[in-house]
């Protein structure tokens, strides 16, 4: 028999310091599902998603119920919808996001993401009529989330379609104006996209994966910082003293637990489905829950304020640790897997938003040592669509160059300015409005137009 | 004709207690298939299984045991059995649980809740306690093979600690395993 001891550090970590399994997604290969009319390409979508995911929900919360560790999000991607409906209109694509919208509700899933394009190099006919859709296809959608990569490491940063993004953001909140401009939390602009991330808003299923494939998230910033916690009062006393070094073993350690969660409970849902088992996502990802938080990572780990001096450092430090726990526990690795630093979503971060602490020049910093970007951020809603497409400009050069995912969801609230604040409720979180510091002085670079070329990938010294 | 024999042992707690009673099991020509052991309190307890290829009967086993010069008292049983130990048995069933329960120290604790067990056709494989800062814990493996509903099982259980002001965590083992074993 296992020792006591040890049986009590896990029953600790799952009733006490919020460890769950953070989402289990289904990725749905829905290429063939193109018909010649958008109607039936509709209905064979439904069919499609109703077939695969029928029994998803279910399977999932026997797995959980079995086990005894909670599996909080259930749901699903689908192959990036620009490759499903290429060659169909605005309103075509408006009708594919209700498809969607039905086809999540009917299986019971809360978000199914995937109404993506992937324009990294060029922009197809049905790719500019893909972005034309969003302000509305997100307006009358609930749980359909949208994503688009337009740079890559290899590729480089398309302008063009980074032109168009920053104006389309403001209308996809504006159209959203009664709900806080909530469609805008629901799209995310990418680079180097991975095709077998399970989070939201930027899961899609991949056009390299199989047909239907599960992939795991875990999560818990919770467990790490009451880790953390306890091993700092331990050595409190310790004439030695507690260094760094100790705490990213410690970082690892927990983080190894955590996986392996997430990994017996993604493949036994697969198992039973008759799924091939994807990738677990080793990412901290927060919840606007007390005690769910990156943000009070940093503070148990040394920061006073979140964004003063250090942040950075410790950042780095929680990223890398998280992996190398991470990546031992697990046959397969993958998504974006590092810590998340999402505003809204997590209620230390937007409180230190709220006392001026965190300035989005700060947070572009932090996101060049973690995943994912400049993610869950409420500006205001006077800021312009140029300005919106140059901080993505800037969020995707760090991401091309560093050879890393990055990603901006910005959320332009309307009406509001700094000093007020935005809540979406639930997993989606609130936060005050962060300041945009240089308004309006980006328009004649955003003007270009055309790529950014690839950065060279030879040459490091 | 070979022998199968359980035997048991309890003394107080000293060195050389399974040198001397597996001494005796070798005089005899046993074969240990199994022994298990553990000390609680300065108290040591052991049980294990031995195969003898002749006929030992158990009173010939116990007068070489008696025949040890022992500073502590050891208090055996034996008994021959006819069946050999299944090795399936040793592995663990696939419904296999960890039940933790935590709460103030009282009597009746550990009765109780095996008794819960007992009223659910749950087996107790294997049970652990600790007392500290008089808040006592128990840890147990359950086999829950018989259980036809998990869910009935767990709605049943939150009402019981409900009722008894008790914290009580049912889990599968696989859980455990995961988080602790690295797999060969």
């Amino acid at each position: 028999m296992l020792r006591s001891d040890q049986i009590l550090a896990t029953v600790e970590m799952i009733q006490k310091e919020n460890l769950d399994v953070r989402t289990v997604t289904m990725g749905i290969n829905l290429l063939d599902c193109r018909a010649s009319s958008i109607g039936q390409t509709c209905r064979n979508i439904e069919d499609r998603i109703s077939e695969r995911a029928g029994k998803f929900v279910e399977t999932c919360n026997f797995v959980s119920r079995k086990l005894g560790i909670p599996v909080v999000n259930k749901r699903i991607s689908i192959t990036p919808i620009s490759f499903v409906g290429a060659g169909f209109t605005r309103d075509d694509f408006v009708a594919l996001a209700i498809s969607l919208d039905r086809a999540a509700a009917g299986v019971g899933v809360d978000i199914l993401g995937g109404f993506s394009a992937q324009v990294e190099k060029g922009l197809t006919m049905t790719d500019r009529e893909y972005i034309h859709s969003l302000p509305e296809a997100l307006r009358v959608s609930e749980t359909v989330c949208a994503s688009i990569n337009i740079a890559s490491s290899q590729k480089g940063i398309n302008m063009d379609a980074l032109a168009m993004l920053g104006p389309t953001i403001k209308e996809i909140a504006e159209r959203t104006a009664d709900q806080g401009g909530f469609g805008a939390a629901k799209f995310v602009v990418f680079c180097n996209q991975p095709g077998d991330n399970p989070f939201m808003a930027g899961a899609i299923h991949g056009v390299e994966e199989a047909d239907t494939v599960l992939n795991v998230g875990v999560s818990g910033p919770g467990v790490i910082a009451r880790s953390l916690e306890k091993l700092i009062s331990a050595r409190e006393a310790d004439e030695n003293g507690l260094k760094l070094d100790e705490i990213a073993e410690e970082i690892k350690q927990t983080t190894f637990r955590v996986t392996r969660c997430g990994e017996l409970v993604g493949r036994q849902v697969s198992d039973i489905l008759g799924v091939s088992f994807g990738v677990v996502d080793l990412s901290l990802a927060p919840t606007p829950t007390v005690g769910d938080s990156v943000g009070e990572i940093l503070h148990i780990l040394g920061v006073d304020a979140i964004g003063a001096p250090g942040s950075t450092a410790i950042l780095a430090m929680l990223n890398d640790a998280v992996k190398k726990g991470g990546i031992f526990a697990s046959k397969t690795v993958g998504g974006l897997s590092g810590a998340f630093i999402p505003v809204m979503e997590d209620a230390v971060l937007a409180e230190a938003v709220g006392k001026g602490d965190l300035c989005l020049e700060k947070l572009e910093a932090m996101t060049c040592v973690c995943s994912v970007g400049i993610d869950m951020v409420a500006i205001p809603g006077s800021v312009d669509g140029d300005t919106i497409s140059a901080i993505i400009a800037d969020e995707m050069a760090l991401g091309m160059v560093n050879n890393k995912t990055t990603a901006v969801r910005i959320i332009p609230v309307p009406g509001k300015e700094v000093g007020e604040s935005v809540s979406f409720g639930g997993l989606f979180g609130a936060s005050p409005i962060m300041a945009v510091r240089n308004v309006g002085k980006s328009s004649r670079f955003i003007g270009w137009g055309g790529r950014i070329p690839a950065p060279v990938h030879s040459f490091k010294n | 004709m070979s022998t199968q024999m359980i035997i048991s042992v309890m003394s107080k707690d000293r060195t050389g207690i399974v040198a001397d009673i597996t001494g005796a099991v070798y005089e005899l020509g046993g074969d240990l298939a199994d022994l298990n052991q553990s000390t609680l309190g300065g108290y040591l307890t052991m049980i294990l299984f031995a195969t003898f290829d002749e006929d030992v009967s158990p009173d010939m086993l116990m007068q070489k045991i008696d025949a040890i010069d022992s500073p502590t008292t050891l208090d055996v049983v034996a008994r021959t059995i006819t069946t050999a130990p299944d090795p399936a048995l040793s592995e663990l069933p696939p419904k296999t649980y960890i039940m933790t329960t935590q709460g103030p120290n009282r009597k009746g604790l550990v009765y109780g809740v095996s008794s819960f067990c007992f009223e659910h056709d749950i087996n107790i494989l294997d049970l652990a306690t600790t007392i500290k800062k008089d808040i006592y814990t128990m840890v147990l493996q359950l086999d829950l093979s018989r259980v036809e509903s998990i869910v009935e099982v767990r709605e049943a259980l939150a009402d019981y600690a409900r009722d008894q002001g008790l914290q009580i965590v049912l889990q599968h083992h696989d859980l455990f395993k995961v988080t602790n074993e690295i797999p060969f």
